[in-house]
Formats: structure tokens, C-alpha cells, sequence
């Protein structure tokens, strides 16, 4: 009996195209992504292969999350076939087996389900054929097939998958009978994947994620996460570990599902319950007569019956089974989002008013849009459905009056959610006793963002359905548009947002700045749209189908004679107003502020190099004394700019032109005596001032660069958020041209590269022994200076206060305008920052230095924080590394558009979206706010007071110092050493995954090249654990000596071998090999803990014994592996808890085999022991280092 | 006096069926009845005069009002009842008549009410008004139909099939409804059900393949058959040589045997008896033209 059922469900299928289409869909989609670059599913970069099975893996991954779509179509038909057919009560009166009947369909249907998804490996090896040969692709970015590739993929997540979610979809269809409730049901599955796997992002849960995760995707990407480019290409995914428990918890519930799905099914139709209706008694005899009618036709009766319209429209939506599971499920993700929500490091904000109104878009946009397009067809179509359209046809009333009040219970249907969102929000705030709730953000946020966007997308699917007079097609059609055209412009390369339906500039609240400067132009993008979608509507209403189904064009025959005047002059009106805005946005967008789309840009960038980089290596004079003349209007954004340099000819030959790339934006006037201009490319900005006379080393020439930016209008974009009216934030390479080429102007990608027939592009210059002549440039000012004097007057608006490096000279006002003068204490590196904003300031005097913190008054609540974890940092670096040579320290608030800080000298701009409103209430001791603000204060040891040449290894003793500086102020103040590993755990993965996401090399400490995940990640770990290894001191004078011998020094800059020069004294012997095994070279580590026993010894301790494994492996650039005898020392200990909160013993001890056991004492019963307690090695699997210890 | 004159109406469908063939009627206050097969244009006929189709020629005046040309004036003197009526779900009796009640123009809010209640009584729903539509069977949603085509101050009332799916009694409390109104407006009725059209109207036409076959009062047509009908029991394999020797308009099974109406214009014999003609008998005789046309031959 099942085999009839199974074999019929599928011969029937494959006599149909569905399946076909479905399999051609996704073959076409996997082909296009991976021949193309332009199709981005899966994450195939640097030095993965197109078709690598990891990249095959996730890209079944993502399939089959939308390949349910496909399934349920194969479920839902194979449960209610029957039914729908009304074959049923023939077919369940013959005596068949209901298991065989029930099961028979369900494994057809689940084996039909995996069928399309076949087309990913047939679109892959496709790809792989057709790629190469057709030259879109270079045939070394293909590579092998594993037919385990292909097996495990299928029979590990596309059969699973499919069974799970087919297991809901075949439940829910047999027992509501209801295609679109199998369809919603399979689309909650999805949504409410998607969004709930960004609640368990915090690396402490990741585990639970790992299992939790419905699909296996996040599972794969977690065990995947450390992978390297090798593994990458050649591990497919296995029957092992996470993944596979994962596979057995889900397959255990959808067989839960589905067993009782079927004790649930029965041939015979259930009895429905009636619900017991109350009798209403109207006992009264009435009498009704016919009351006098007057109908009037005016403006008011349009105005009842838009009422009216609106009301039954609103109604049936409101009413709707689809529309209530949407409400409660997007209300159900909203709040556990809301619940979530970890930010970073494991800590949270304070629930700020943006803050929830960026999580109720992200998690609820979707499933408004979903019911813009599902009700649009339902209430264009629900007249004719309920048959009722005749007689609401033949009633007279304009058919723009019924369409424009469907349109508007779309709005209203979804605002009245997004307000109930908004109200959700406002209980959170309050449950977490949070009391500064801004209704106003929230209120004007919606009318600037979301309202509109409802009413332009109403207008618009209203058209389509009208248009298309197909509900289906209608759907389609409307997916099509919100979805596909705006990659189709990607892929076209227009970038207006007024071919973009709906689209505007964005804008985000801060608590700084406001709405900031996109709103300007949102609001005109906003009229434009909505005009439009004005526009659709009154042309729907002309093209209404009223009575009988007719053709569009005879529809439009009919329009023509039966539109009334007096509606065509409301259209034209509409229309010429339309235009008229139309006009005004495209003056601001394209003509008054131009800009380059993408591919214009990057072939820009093609070109730049191509012609210039000859001038590459021209000898320039370097900025050796710089004076700031800057004069901001935050209500204009406006900022002027006179710049008077200093050049001096420091080469040893003579100079006789000055190369500048200029900003058009910042139009500069330069004023250079005794020049000529030789070369003024407008093109690409490239201008050649001749010398008259040229420089001879050391001769010196004053030049002055004026620069403005004016801000003219609105932009496409959403316009400059550097300069804003309360928050700018500009630094001098933002307001002065580059001098002379400019490496970072390069295309860096290189495959884009090989597009541009551009040869590959080294990252940084080989690092060199004793060298000179290539360290005459430091990376951070590029070469175009060294240390020097800096004074800057700055103005701004007589509410702001205006700052910049140095120390306050002189404030006036003048022409009710704020003045400041600034003035370096000490020579400093030309790299300034420039901001106005309203401020309060919070002072603190810390020996002679003043410690100073610009902040909102809205963000007083950390300052305290911040300036205490100012004077930890001024006291340990002081005391450690040297004195600080600035006579202030300055953290400085500035608007959230970038999530940053950053130190200039002395000056340390700081975002607002972290930090100032992280919530610190329950960390004691030691958080993210100390460890940024150690951080940049360690930058003015570490990049400031030494820096390196632009060269392999130089980032290391700038970023990787200042994050060892960081931990090192936190040590000073945890007691708990176990603490601290709390925070290298976070070091240890951004490293691991880093360097599985590298796309060209992976290159050891000393020579990094400006990689964050080494300089950051791995540089902070190796230096924390080489101060366990051979002493704090010994590490801090091994600094402190480079240091003392670099700092402020005129170049050569150092190299990070000159640091290792330092340091290699301080280490002894026995530890030498760190040296060479930490910074010289990749090394990993793979320890483990195979068994730990306690037993009670007479003396009354207990004698502990661990089974340790031990291996250390060495990588190369491209992650390829070998495993080397152990020859280390390595930390071995116990924890009196389960909790690892306290190491009751630790011992280091040499490991010199793969496998040894060691024995110690200790005097309580020890519940965990550990191999590197304090996770001081560089280990990709850490947790099975430890283990519980049980008695022998 | 309303006066509804349908002139030389044509209409064809894209697949080539001519569902109206140079139409012309005159209509008068009172019931009309329009008669016909399925198939012979009546409803296209009556959605054409409901402004919910677009004839190809031809002109239709209700008075002075130019039906074609102004279809909004004339829906706000049109009460109509379209084949096939549905109510939305999840919506009150109440709810949706008042909604149409707006549409149609009365405003003042206390007349509409009354209304509401005064149709809803009528149709003999006023117990059920507020419940949900969901939950009523076929004949109390045709009921809600009727009820919503007599909404405000109709003087054209078009009611496409009405009493398909009531039961007998409601079937009469619809006709006194038609009845009491028709005396005042112009009422069309369509309907295959010859009964009805006996009982109610004082005009009628007949409509096959797009033509008004005939148009007139149905005592009339029915005069003009006087004298020339005749019945026969047969048996069942008689039936084909009847048909082929006689015109035989009709025949219906009577305890298990076709009993045939000829039309004769003398006593064929052989059996025959001289009936007196109904209303179907001249039903039958206008539309079976191809089967009479044959026996003429004979």
C-alpha cells in the first residue's frame, strides 16, 4: 500500500513541469552564482574556490532554507490532492490503509521535495565546466569535485531539511485544508529562521545556537567558522560532532511531528464543533416602515464612501486568519529580539529610543512588506472572489474612491502594527526602567520612514493587481519589483534612488544630531514617491475593471470615454506636480550634487592608476610645520578651510614640482608663490605645480591651500555625515588635497585588478633589515610628514564648542561666533582631528595633565567610567613605558554614523553608539569601555610617540601594542586572573575566524600587513601570553626600550624587527623559541584533556592525575597544515569550581611527547582540570581543554 | 412614467458568439419578464443595462438618460441583482447593506438605518442582522441580494435570476416585494422559470441566440396559441418518429412516459388532444424554432 502511494505520488509529479521548472530555477540561480560575480550567494573570496565544498555546502544551506517555498508547493498538493478534488470521500470510502495512504504520500512528497535542490550540484558542475572555457572566470578559481561533497550535503541538510519543515507543512495542510496557511506556515519557518539566528549571536551561546539551529546552516557555519582557505577547498561536511547531534535532535522532532500528525489524520471528516450562539430574543414585534430616502450625490456622499470603503476593508483584513498569524508571529519576534539582542562583548545599551527603532525595522519590515503584497490581491480581488463585485460595480461611485480607500487600509493596517511595535518598545523600555522615551523620535521616524514607504507601496500593488488583472501574476510581478529591480539596477549600475520605487536617502536618529543630514532629502524623495503612488492609484481607478473581465486595452478604450473631465485635470494636475518635484530631486541629485556610480568609480580608479603611478616614486617635500584656519557653520554645513604649510625638501636632491590629488568636493585654491601650473587633470584631480626655482634639501617654501565644502541642496545619498549640524567631525586628510599619488587610492580587490588588466598589487612593501631608504615615510601621515608643530584657530556657531588637538591657547568670541586656538605641546604627527558639537565637559586633573570628556547631555551616565579609565591608563603606561608628552587627554563625543575611536594626539573622538550608551551597571571591574579608551590612550605611546614605515610588520607595534597596553590596564585591576580570559576569548575568535575569511595571506606578527585579526586578535594574545612566559617587566622594558630609542625621532622610522632586536635580551634562553614560534611564524596549538582523576592520599590532600594530549601545528599563508613534535611549556591546573571562576593550582610544565600524564597535589577535592587554564595558547578547539574530574 | 428604450444593442463575444443581435425593446413601469435558454444573452443583455458591460452599437435610454454614454447616472437609479451574489465573510448583514446603502448614495445616517432595518425585515433577516455572513445558507445570502437591489430609489430594477435557491415561501414574499414596486419603476426580470414570468409580469420577452424572439404580453402570446396545441402520451420509442412527423415543442416525462405538446394548426388526430396553451408552450414554441422550421417541411 505505501509503495502504490509512494511511487503514484512521484510518477504523478514528474508528468508535470513544476518539478522541471523548480530544478531549472535553482540550477540557473547556483550557475549564475557561481560562473558570476556578480550574484553573491555563499562567500566565495580570496583563496576559496568557486566550487569548493564549502562553498557548495553553504550554498545548500541557503537553498534549502528557500527551497521550502518549493516544498511546501509538493507537500501541501500531495496532502490535499484528494481533497481538493473532492475525491476524498470517494477515495477514503475504499478500504485502504491509512498508514500506507498517509505515509505512502508524505515520502513521495518529502523525495520530490529534495529533487529540485539536485540543481545545485548540477548548476555547480555546470559552473565549473562552462565557466572557465567561456572566460568569465579564470579556470585556477575552480577546482576539484569530492563525491562526498554530494552525498553528505544531501543527506545531511537537504533530506533532513526537507523532512523537518515537510513534517509542519504536511501537518498543517492536512489538518487546516488550507493551501495559504501551508504557505504562511512554510514562510513563518523562514522569516522566523532568519531572524531568530540573530538572537544567539554572542560567541558564550554559540553552542546552543549550533543545536538549536532548525536548518543545520548556522551549525555548519559555526563548526566551519575556523576553517582556512585549505579546508575550505577540500573538507566537506561530515557525519560528526555538532552538526551531527544537531541532525539527530531535528529529525527526532519532525518524526514527533509527523507521528502525531498522523494519529491526528483520519478519512472521515471530523465533527466541527458549533459554537453555542447566543439566541438573541427579539421578542418585540417591530414595525418598519420605509423612511423617506433622499440620496445625494456631493462631495460628502464620495467622502461616506470612502469611509465606508475603507471600514469593510479594513475590516476584512483585520479579520483575517493570514493577517492575525503575521501580527502575532512578527509581535513574537520583535519581543524576542527585543529580549536578545547581544551587542558587543557581551554587553548591551541602554534601550535607547533608536536603538528599538532599528530593531523593530530589522526584525519586522519583512512581514510588513508581506502583507502589503498578500492584501493587496485580497482586496483587490476579494469583491470578485465573494462574488459580491456586480452589484459593488453597478453602485454609483467612483472607482477611484473604493481603490484609494483599499490602498489606505493597507496603510492603515500596517501602520496600526508599526505603532503597536512602537508600543512594544515603549514596555521594554519601561519593564528595564528606562525613562527617556521619546515619542517624538519614534513618531517622526515613522513619518519620515515608514508611513511613506507604506503608502508608495500600496499605490503601487494596487496598479500591479489592476494592471494585471491576475492575483497571481499580481504577486509575482510585486515580488519581483521589491525584490529583483534593485539588483537589476545594481547589475545595470544605476544607483539613482529615483528609479528605485520607494527608495529614499536613509536616515538614522542620534541622540547627537537628529535625523541628520539624509532627512533633508528623504523628505523630497518622500513627496516624490508619494506623488507617484497618487499617481497609481488614480490611474487604477481609471483602468478599474468595473463588471465583466476585459482586456487592458479595452480598458483603456473604455477610460478614455467614461473618465470624467473634471478626474482627467485631477491626473494631468497630478502628474505635472509629480514631474515638477521629479524635476527639483533630480536637480539636487544629479546636477547640483553629481556623483559616480560604482563601476564608474572603480573604472576611475583603473584609470587613475594607470596613468599616474609614474609619479609614484616623484620626490615631494614633506609638511614640516602646519597652521589651521577653520571656520564650521553647523546650521549651513558649511566649512572653510585656509591652510598655511610649510614644505621642506628633506631628499637629497632637488625638487622642482609639487604633485596634489585634489576632492572636488572640497574645491581647493592653492596659493603656491613662485609656481606655475602645469598639469590640472579635471578628470581625475591630478595638478602639477612647476617650481620657478627648485627646492634644495632642506630649503623650506610656505604654500597655502584654502578649502570649502559647501553643502548646495540634498543628495542622492544620504549627503556627508562628517559635517552635520551638531556632531562634525572632519580630520585634515578630509580637508587637505594628498600630496602627490596616493597608494590608497588603488584597487586593492584582485580579482577586480585582473578585470582592469592591473597587475597584482603587493599589500605593503617587503619588510627589510637595516633599512633606510624605505623607511623614510610612516604609514600614518602616508610620508607626507613627520613630527611636527601644529597650531589651529577654529570657529564655530556660538552654541557649539570647537576643538582640536592641543592645548587651548586662546577662546574668544568675535561676531557672535566661538573662537579657538589650539596649539600642540610637543611635536606631534600631522594627523588632526576636527570637531564641533554642543558638549558638556567632565574634568578631571590627573598630575599636570587635564583629563577632559565632550559629551552629550544626553550621555552622562558612563563619563565617570570614562575618565576613571583614563587615569588607570595614564598611570600604567606612565609608569611602564615613558611620560606623556601632551598636557591633556581628550575623549570627545561624536554622532553615530561611524562606530569608532580614534586617536589623534591627545584627542581621542569617540562614537556615541558605544560606550556612551553601553549599559555598565553590572560589570564591576573591568569592561568595554575601559578597553577602548585604554586602547586609544595606549596610541599616544604606540603610533604616536613611535610608528613604523610604511612596511610588513609596522602595524604591530602600534595596534598590537595598544590592544597588549589595553589588557594590561585591565589586569592591573582584575584580581581574578580567570577573568581575564573572559576577554581573551573574544581576541582568540576575532584571530580564528579572521584568518579563515583571509582572501590573500596569512603572514606572521612581525611582518602583518595591516590585517586586523593578526594586528588586533592574534598580536594582543601572543604579547599577553609572552608576559606570562617571561615577565610582565621583562615585556614593558623590552617596549619601553624600543620605545625610548624611536620616540619623536626623525626617520629612518623602525621596523618591527628593531623591537625584536629589543626584546630578544629579555627573553631567556629556554624561551627562546616563542620568539620565533609566535612572531616568526604561524603556529596553532591543539591540546586536550584526555581523562583527570583525584584520588584521596592519607595526608589528607589529593593526589590529581591528567591524561593530556598535546600538539603544535604550523600553518602557511594559506592555511595549510603540519603538525611538529611538542617541545613547550604549557600550563596545566585545576578549578575548584564547575563554573572555572577560580584556578585552585596551576603548574607550567614541558611537553615533550604527543601524550603524557602528570601527577600533583592539592589540598581540596578539585572539580575541573584544565590544559591551559587561562587560555593563553592559541588552541582552534579550546573547549576540550577541560574537563571534570572524577574519583580513581 | 419611466421608459427604458433599447435600441438595435449588438454585442460579440471574442470567441465570435453574438450573445446580442440588434436588440431593441421598449420597457414600461412595471414587472418585465425576459425569458430564454441558458445561453440565449440574457445576462449580457442585463449587465449591459447594468453599466457592467460594454455593448459593441447600439443605444440605451432610460428617459432622457443615455445608459451608455453615463453609466454613473444611471447606477444611481439602479437596483441590481446580478446571477451569481456573495456576501464578504466575517461581515454583518447590517454591515454590508449599510456599506451599500452609502455607496448608493443616502447620506443622513438616520434614514440609512432605518432602511437597513426596514429591508432586512423584508427579506425576513432582521433576527439574523448581526450575525456574520459566513454562516448563511445559499437563500438567506440571496436574500441579502434582494434586499440590497432595492436600496434607495431605484427606477430601474434588474434582477437576474432572483428566486434560484429560496424556498417556496420565500419565493412569494419576494414577488409581493417585486409586485409592490413595479408599480412605480421599471422591474426586469430574468428567468427561465415560465411561472414566475405568468404570475408577475404584465410584459415580456423572449431571448434566444441573441434576439428577442418575441415581445409582448404573455396573455397574448399565449392567445396566439390558442387553438393550436395538442398533447399526446407516447412511448419512449415512439418519441424519434413523433419528432420527425410532428412539431412537437415540448416533451416531458409524466409517470414515466414523454407526454408531447405539437403545435398544429389543425387537429392532427392520431390520438392528439387540443390543450389550452400555457406560457411554456409558447416558451418552447419561440425557442425551439429549429425543430418547428423541420416539421414545417414535413
Amino acid at each position: 500500500m505505501f509503495k502504490t502511494f509512494f511511487f503514484s505520488e512521484i510518477k504523478t509529479a514528474l508528468k508535470r513541469p513544476m518539478i522541471y521548472i523548480f530544478f531549472g530555477l535553482v540550477s540557473l540561480m547556483i550557475f549564475g552564482a557561481t560562473a558570476s560575480d556578480n550574484i553573491r550567494i555563499g562567500g566565495s573570496v580570496g583563496n576559496v574556490l568557486r566550487n569548493s565544498p564549502y562553498v557548495i555546502t553553504n550554498f545548500v544551506g541557503i537553498m534549502s532554507i528557500f527551497g521550502l517555498l518549493m516544498a511546501t508547493a509538493f507537500f501541501n498538493n500531495s496532502a490535499l490532492k484528494d481533497y481538493n478534488n473532492n475525491f476524498n470521500e470517494i477515495l477514503f470510502t475504499t478500504p485502504l490503509s491509512k498508514a500506507g495512504y498517509f505515509f505512502g504520500r508524505f515520502f513521495g512528497a518529502l523525495f520530490l521535495a529534495t529533487l529540485p535542490m539536485l540543481g545545485i550540484f548540477f548548476g555547480v558542475i555546470l559552473a565549473t565546466f562552462i565557466a572557465p572555457m567561456a572566460g568569465w572566470e579564470d579556470a585556477e578559481r575552480f577546482g576539484s569535485f569530492y563525491i562526498e561533497t554530494f552525498i553528505n550535503n544531501y543527506l545531511l541538510f537537504i533530506l533532513p531539511n526537507m523532512f523537518f519543515a515537510g513534517t509542519i507543512i504536511f501537518a498543517l495542510a492536512n489538518k487546516f485544508k488550507n493551501t495559504v496557511i501551508s504557505f504562511v506556515g512554510a514562510l513563518i519557518l523562514i522569516i522566523g529562521y532568519i531572524i531568530a539566528g540573530t538572537l544567539i549571536s554572542d560567541i558564550d551561546n554559540e553552542t546552543i545556537g549550533a543545536l538549536t539551529d532548525t536548518f543545520g546552516v548556522r551549525t555548519y557555519a559555526i563548526v566551519s567558522k575556523y576553517f582556512t582557505a585549505i579546508e575550505k577547498n577540500t573538507l566537506s561536511p561530515t557525519f560528526s560532532g555538532l552538526l551531527l547531534w544537531n541532525r539527530i535532535i531535528w529529525l527526532t522532532l519532525g518524526s514527533g511531528v509527523l507521528i502525531l500528525s498522523f494519529f491526528n489524520f483520519s478519512f472521515q471528516q471530523k465533527n466541527k464543533k458549533v459554537k453555542k450562539q447566543k439566541e438573541v430574543k427579539d421578542t418585540k414585534a417591530q414595525i418598519f416602515s420605509l423612511p423617506k430616502l433622499n440620496t445625494s450625490y456631493s462631495k460628502k456622499t464620495d467622502w461616506l464612501q470612502f469611509k465606508s470603503f475603507f471600514i469593510t476593508n479594513f475590516l476584512s483584513i483585520s479579520k483575517s486568519i493570514t493577517f492575525k498569524i503575521l501580527f502575532l508571529f512578527s509581535a513574537i519576534i520583535l519581543i524576542s529580539s527585543l529580549i536578545g539582542g547581544f551587542e558587543y562583548f557581551g554587553l548591551q545599551s541602554y534601550p535607547l529610543t533608536y536603538k528599538l527603532i532599528d530593531t523593530i525595522q530589522n526584525s519586522t519590515i519583512i512581514y510588513l512588506v508581506v502583507i502589503l503584497v498578500f492584501f493587496s490581491g485580497e482586496l483587490i480581488w476579494r469583491d470578485r472572489q465573494n462574488k459580491i463585485n456586480e452589484v459593488i460595480d453597478a453602485t454609483p461611485h467612483n472607482s477611484f474612491i473604493s481603490l484609494s480607500a483599499k490602498a489606505l487600509s493597507l496603510v492603515a493596517v500596517t501602520s496600526f502594527l508599526n505603532l503597536f511595535f512602537i508600543f512594544i518598545a515603549v514596555i521594554y523600555q519601561l519593564i528595564n526602567g528606562y525613562t527617556r522615551i521619546e515619542f517624538n523620535v519614534y513618531l517622526l521616524d515613522f513619518i519620515y520612514g515608514n508611513l511613506p514607504l507604506f503608502i508608495i507601496w500600496s499605490g503601487v500593488m494596487i496598479l500591479i493587481q489592476v494592471l494585471l488583472n491576475n492575483k497571481y501574476v499580481g504577486y509575482f510581478v510585486s515580488i519581483l519589483i521589491i525584490f529583483v529591480w534593485s539588483i537589476m539596477l545594481t547589475i545595470f549600475d544605476v544607483s539613482s534612488k529615483m528609479l528605485t520605487i520607494g527608495s529614499t536617502p536613509s536616515i538614522r536618529y542620534s541622540d547627537m544630531n537628529s535625523f541628520g543630514p539624509g532627512l533633508h532629502g528623504a523628505l523630497w524623495f518622500n513627496a516624490y514617491w508619494i506623488l507617484f503612488s497618487l499617481i497609481t492609484v488614480l490611474f487604477a481607478g481609471a483602468l478599474w475593471n468595473r463588471g465583466i473581465i476585459t482586456s487592458l486595452k479595452s480598458r483603456i478604450k473604455i477610460a478614455k470615454k467614461q473618465v470624467p473631465k473634471s478626474y482627467k485635470f485631477v491626473m494631468l494636475g497630478t502628474v505635472v506636480i509629480w514631474f515638477l518635484t521629479a524635476g527639483f530631486v533630480y536637480y539636487n541629485t544629479q546636477i547640483l550634487n553629481p556623483y559616480k556610480t560604482s563601476d564608474v568609480r572603480e573604472k576611475l580608479m583603473a584609470d587613475f592608476e594607470k596613468k599616474y603611478k609614474k609619479y609614484e616614486k616623484v620626490k615631494l617635500p614633506k609638511i614640516t610645520d602646519a597652521k589651521y584656519f577653520i571656520d564650521i557653520f553647523p546650521n549651513k554645513r558649511d566649512v572653510y578651510v585656509k591652510t598655511k604649510l610649510k614644505l621642506t625638501n628633506e631628499t637629497n636632491s632637488k625638487i622642482d614640482s609639487l604633485h596634489f590629488v585634489i576632492d572636488e568636493d572640497w574645491q581647493p585654491e592653492f596659493k603656491i608663490p613662485n609656481a606655475k601650473l602645469v598639469l590640472n587633470d579635471e578628470e581625475f584631480g591630478y595638478l602639477i605645480y612647476k617650481l620657478k626655482t627648485p627646492l634644495d634639501t632642506n630649503e623650506t617654501i610656505d604654500i597655502e591651500i584654502d578649502t570649502k565644502y559647501i553643502t548646495k541642496g540634498f543628495t542622492n545619498g544620504t549627503g556627508n555625515t562628517n559635517i552635520v549640524q551638531n556632531g562634525t567631525f572632519i580630520n585634515n586628510f578630509d580637508v587637505l588635497p594628498s600630496l602627490g599619488y596616493n597608494q590608497r587610492m588603488e584597487i586593492s580587490d584582485k580579482n577586480t585588478r585582473k578585470k582592469y588588466d592591473l597587475k597584482p598589487k603587493k599589500r605593503m612593501p617587503k619588510l627589510e633589515e637595516n633599512c633606510t631608504k624605505n623607511c623614510m615615510g610612516n604609514y600614518l601621515t602616508n610620508g607626507s610628514s613627520d613630527y611636527i608643530n601644529v597650531e589651529t584657530v577654529i570657529s564655530t556657531s556660538k552654541d557649539q564648542i570647537a576643538i582640536a588637538p592641543g592645548s587651548l591657547i586662546k577662546k574668544w568670541e568675535e561676531k557672535g561666533r566661538n573662537y579657538f586656538k589650539y596649539k600642540v605641546d610637543t611635536p606631534s604627527q600631522n594627523f588632526f582631528s576636527f570637531i564641533s558639537a554642543k558638549f558638556e565637559i567632565a574634568k578631571r586633573k590627573w598630575k599636570d595633565v587635564d583629563i577632559e570628556v565632550y559629551y552629550d547631555k544626553k550621555h552622562s551616565v558612563n563619563i565617570e567610567m570614562m575618565l576613571d579609565a583614563v587615569q588607570r591608563s595614564l598611570e600604567y603606561y606612565t609608569k611602564n613605558f615613558g611620560p606623556y608628552y601632551h598636557k591633556q587627554v581628550r575623549i570627545i563625543e561624536f554622532p553615530r554614523y561611524a562606530t569608532f575611536a580614534q586617536a589623534f594626539p591627545g584627542t581621542m573622538p569617540y562614537s556615541e553608539s558605544f560606550g556612551f550608551v553601553t549599559n555598565l551597571e553590572d560589570e564591576t571591574d573591568n569592561n568595554v569601555i575601559d578597553a577602548v579608551i585604554a586602547h586609544e590612550m595606549a596610541h599616544q605611546w604606540w603610533a604616536h610617540q613611535v610608528v613604523g614605515a610604511t612596511m610588513q610588520g609596522s602595524t604591530m607595534f602600534s595596534e598590537s601594542f595598544a590592544e597588549y597596553s589595553s589588557l594590561m590596564v585591565m589586569k592591573s585591576i582584575t584580581p581574578n586572573p580567570m577573568k581575564m580570559r573572559k576577554f581573551l576569548k573574544y581576541d582568540h575568535d576575532r584571530y580564528l575566524r579572521g584568518r579563515s575569511t583571509e582572501t590573500e595571506k596569512e603572514l606572521p606578527l612581525y611582518k602583518v600587513e595591516n590585517q586586523g585579526y593578526i594586528h588586533y586578535g592574534k598580536g594582543s594574545l601572543i604579547l599577553y601570553a609572552l608576559q606570562d612566559y617571561i615577565g610582565e617587566d621583562k615585556v614593558n622594558t623590552a617596549m619601553r626600550n624600543f620605545l625610548n630609542e624611536y620616540k619623536y625621532k626623525k626617520p629612518p622610522y623602525p621596523t618591527s624587527l628593531d623591537f625584536l632586536r629589543h626584546l630578544e635580551p629579555q627573553v631567556p634562553d629556554s624561551m627562546k623559541y616563542l620568539i620565533t614560534d609566535w612572531f616568526k611564524e604561524i603556529t596553532l596549538y591543539d591540546n586536550r584533556l584526555k581523562d583527570a582523576t583525584y584520588e584521596k592520599l592519607e595526608n589528607g590532600k589529593y593526589l590529581v592525575s591528567m591524561d593530556v594530549e598535546a600538539s603544535k601545528i604550523k600553518a602557511d599563508s594559506i592555511g595549510n597544515e603540519t603538525k611538529i613534535e611538542p617541545n613547550d611549556w604549557i600550563d596545566i591546573g585545576v578549578f575548584k569550581g564547575k563554573d572555572e571562576e577560580e584556578l585552585m593550582y596551576q603548574k607550567r610544565v614541558k611537553i615533550n611527547k604527543e601524550k603524557m600524564t602528570f601527577t600533583f597535589e592539592v589540598d581540596t577535592i578539585p572539580a575541573k582540570a584544565a590544559i591551559d587554564p587561562r587560555m593563553l595558547l592559541i588552541d582552534r578547539i579550546y573547549s576540550d581543554n577541560s574537563k571534570t574530574v572524577s574519583e580513581k | 412614467m419611466n421608459k427604458l428604450i433599447i435600441s438595435n444593442l449588438n454585442k460579440t463575444y471574442p470567441n465570435g458568439v453574438k450573445a446580442l443581435d440588434n436588440v431593441s425593446i421598449e420597457i414600461e413601469n412595471g414587472m418585465f419578464g425576459l425569458l430564454g435558454p441558458n445561453g440565449a444573452g440574457k445576462s449580457t443583455l442585463m449587465r449591459t443595462l447594468a453599466t457592467l458591460q460594454e455593448a459593441d452599437s447600439g443605444t440605451a435610454f432610460l428617459d432622457e438618460l443615455d445608459i451608455i454614454k453615463h453609466p454613473t447616472e444611471l447606477r444611481k437609479v439602479l437596483g441590481y441583482l446580478p446571477q451569481e451574489f456573495g456576501v464578504y465573510p466575517k461581515i454583518t448583514a447590517e454591515q454590508i447593506l449599510n456599506h451599500l446603502s452609502v455607496l448608493k448614495g443616502i447620506t443622513n445616517t438616520k434614514e440609512r438605518k432605518e432602511l437597513v432595518k426596514y429591508l432586512l425585515n423584508k427579506v425576513n433577516l432582521y433576527d439574523k442582522r448581526k450575525k456574520s455572513v459566513k454562516g448563511f445558507s445559499g437563500g438567506m445570502k440571496q436574500r441579502i441580494g434582494i434586499a440590497q437591489a432595492l436600496i434607495g430609489n431605484p427606477k430601474l430594477i434588474i434582477v437576474d435570476e432572483p428566486t434560484a435557491g429560496l424556498d417556496p415561501g420565500e419565493r412569494n414574499r419576494f414577488y409581493n416585494l417585486l409586485a409592490e414596486l413595479g408599480e412605480e419603476v421599471i422591474v426586469i426580470l430574468s428567468t427561465h422559470i415560465v411561472d414566475d414570468v405568468r404570475e408577475l409580469c404584465t410584459k415580456m420577452a423572449i431571448m434566444d441566440e441573441g434576439r428577442i424572439v418575441y415581445h409582448g404580453s404573455p396573455q397574448n402570446a399565449i392567445n396566439e396559441l390558442n387553438n393550436k396545441v395538442y398533447e399526446k402520451m407516447i412511448s419512449r420509442e415512439e418519441l424519434e418518429e413523433y419528432n420527425k412527423t410532428y412539431s412537437v415543442i415540448s416533451n416531458k416525462m409524466v409517470g414515466g412516459k414523454p407526454l408531447i405538446h405539437i403545435l398544429s394548426d389543425e387537429n392532427p388526430k392520431n390520438g392528439f388532444q387540443l390543450v389550452s396553451p400555457d406560457l411554456e408552450d409558447v416558451f418552447f414554441t419561440k425557442t425551439n424554432i429549429a425543430n418547428l422550421k423541420i416539421n414545417n417541411h414535413v
